[in-house]
């Protein structure tokens, strides 16, 4: 019967009708969630709720500790992707999978882990006498850091894997080490890929909330981020406050992601 | 000079066993074979690509076995030419130069100097990815050359542009040899690329060099019947015996078929020629009746620019390749009467293998006659 309906011309427009009623739906679903923002709020109420010191606070602080913790993951994805993207060695698909368990993990379980960590001798040792991670602002960065660097070392990884190797091998062979010839031909090639996961994990780690609120707390004008802004604002019933808030989230985001479609557009090609 | 001695490497596919080779400097010195030889390992290996953990290479007697590819300062061209496509022309071929010893002065009249050799000087500021492939073959080639290195190492360089781009760019290739007199190993599926360029020809086949030569040895005297296949001279004919007829010139019996072969000596298997040097004539053609056979045809094949008619003399089979053209002004036709000959100069000896190699062929025999 079902084989019936999808044969010939007549089952082909079903099919179309089928999968173009899926995304008419889903975007119709998202686009009323924020609508819905839009509504629920007037424009003196969101002004005020922006410029009030909590909210410039929560701005500052999240742009602050997501180019903190994206710069910090980059350092360690660039080398890191590298290695897997380029190398064989026994275990790497277990070390590659291990790699990406922050992406699956569930934020709140890995900021547990984090404080869990700074309970044991070394963990206090480090957050006693040298960095104050617990509840305070470097503990946000640490956070989102866990968090974002998995997915800054899967974006760079399949931008590695699509370089061929014989960019590399040309350039040793015009005199470069393997170091010179990362810097001068691999890095070069990556640019698109680079910006993309720079993007993308700025925009992750700045909407990162589980981890952070586990390992920094959710003190107000003190390790207040976006994400805990709004957080504290539902929780003390301050909706207009708080739709002002997932108002500047939904804008960054959005502006992140049209950036990554418009530069990932013009790839280079041999 | 380049010495390679016994090198052996396995690779996923590949694997090269126990090459010996020596190539003289200044030498253009061509491998060909057929697709998957290994002829583009080998050369990696001597790039400096690959690690290599059996035999050794040596250049001017100086041992580069385990040297990085920048301690080599071999100049390599691979296939399709890898052109660095965030740098423009101008910057690809200065790539090589921007170390510390060159200064910026230097750097430009080396490109320019490149440029002009290659003929490139108007594209120096363009978008590598604009180019066509002659353009990106030069282009490549000049970055290349522009460290100055004494080796030079060619990917099938031409593989992959049209009949015309190709056959002028090997006169350009030839011409930069001489000026440069840079030691030059080009690889190539391409017999007549081969003979064209080569100093001297290696042929490369599953992973071993089966015959070393100056182009004339190579096509004319192929050592086997790979060599021979390989080269191109799909009329492979018996030889039952022979007798010298004058020193240098030997009379061979083929099946019945007496032909007259220029060579001294009687080891001969077998003896080749390439269809393309076998003519026919519907009437007596004039001149010596040497090498000169009345046949019939049996067989007319056209493709899109050649005909390849069979023709049947005494109890052989004869191919023989002519423009489709000529073919088709000639009006020949399956079942005519018509003269063959085949040209003295151009019939190849494929001399008896030693004892320990005839099994080896011996499959190979079976399929190609």
């Amino acid at each position: 019967m079902m084989r019936g309906i999808f044969q010939g011309t007549r089952g082909d427009h079903i099919f179309r009708a089928a999968t173009i009623s899926a995304l008419v739906i889903l975007t119709l679903f998202f686009t009323l969630i924020i609508a819905s923002l839009l509504t629920y709020t007037d424009w003196n109420t969101f002004i005020s709720a922006l410029m009030s010191p909590e909210t410039l606070f929560a701005i500052r602080l999240s742009l602050l500790t997501a180019t903190l913790a994206t710069l910090f993951s980059l350092l360690i994805a660039i080398p890191v992707a590298y290695a897997i993207s380029k190398n064989n060695f026994p275990g790497k698909t277990l070390v590659d999978s291990l790699l990406d368990l922050p992406i699956v993990i569930s934020p709140i379980a890995l900021g547990a882990a984090l404080l869990v960590f700074f309970n044991t001798p070394l963990g206090a040792a480090i957050n006693n006498n040298i960095l104050r991670f617990v509840f305070s602002v470097p503990g946000i960065v640490l956070a989102q850091f866990t968090v974002v660097s998995a997915l800054a070392i899967r974006l760079l990884k399949s931008t590695f894997d699509g370089i061929d190797t014989r960019f590399e091998q040309v350039a040793r062979t015009l005199g470069c080490s393997k170091l010179e010839a990362f810097f001068r031909v691999i890095l070069p090639l990556s640019r698109n890929g680079l910006i993309a996961s720079g993007i993308l994990t700025w925009a992750r780690a700045t909407g990162e909330f589980g981890a952070t609120v586990t390992l920094a707390g959710a003190t107000a004008m003190k390790t207040e981020t976006l994400p805990i802004s709004i957080f504290l604002s539902l929780a003390s019933a301050n909706i207009g406050q708080a739709t002002a808030l997932i108002m500047i989230l939904v804008v960054i985001s959005l502006l992140a992601l049209l950036i990554i479609r418009i530069i990932t557009g013009r790839r280079y090609s041999l | 000079m380049i010495e390679i001695q016994n090198l052996s490497i396995r690779l996923n596919e590949f694997s090269l066993e126990n090459l010996n080779l020596t190539i003289q400097g200044k030498e253009y010195f061509v491998i060909l074979g057929p697709s998957g030889a290994g002829k583009t390992v080998f050369i990696e290996c001597i790039a400096g690509l690959h690690k290599i953990k059996k035999g050794s290479i040596k250049i001017d007697g100086r041992e580069i076995t385990h040297l990085t590819p920048e301690e080599r300062k071999i100049g390599y061209v691979p296939q399709d030419y890898v052109l660095f496509p965030f740098l423009n022309v101008r910057e690809n071929i200065a790539f090589g130069l921007k170390k510390s010893r060159y200064r910026n002065i230097e750097i430009q009249r080396t490109v320019l100097a490149l440029a002009d050799l290659l003929g490139i000087t108007h594209l120096l500021e363009r978008d590598t990815r604009s180019l066509s492939g002659g353009e990106k073959q030069r282009v490549a080639l000049a970055r290349a050359l522009a460290p100055g290195p004494k080796i030079l190492l060619l990917d099938e360089p031409l593989s992959s542009l049209d009949n015309q781009t190709s056959r002028y760019l090997r006169l350009e290739l030839r011409r930069m040899h001489q000026e440069l007199g840079v030691t030059t190993i080009h690889i190539t599926h391409n017999h007549a690329e081969a003979e064209e360029l080569g100093d001297r020809i290696a042929i490369m086949c599953s992973g071993k060099i089966i015959q070393t030569g100056k182009p004339h040895e190579i096509f004319f005297s192929p050592d086997n019947p790979i060599v021979s296949d390989f080269t191109g001279s799909l009329n492979i004919l018996p030889c039952n015996s022979c007798r010298q007829l004058v020193p240098g010139l030997m009379e061979v019996d083929c099946d019945g078929l007496r032909i007259v072969i220029p060579h001294d000596e009687g080891n001969m298997e077998k003896i080749a020629i390439s269809p393309r040097d076998v003519q026919i004539s519907p009437a007596l053609p004039p001149g010596p009746s040497i090498n000169r056979f009345k046949g019939i045809i049996t067989d007319i094949l056209y493709n899109t620019t050649t005909a390849i008619i069979t023709i049947k003399i005494a109890g052989i089979h004869i191919m023989a390749e002519m423009p489709a053209e000529l073919s088709r002004e000639m009006s020949l036709t399956i079942g005519e009467e018509v003269y063959v000959i085949l040209k003295l100069r151009r019939l190849k000896v494929l001399k008896r293998p030693a004892e320990e190699t005839r099994g080896e062929f011996r499959w190979y025999y079976q399929e190609i006659l």
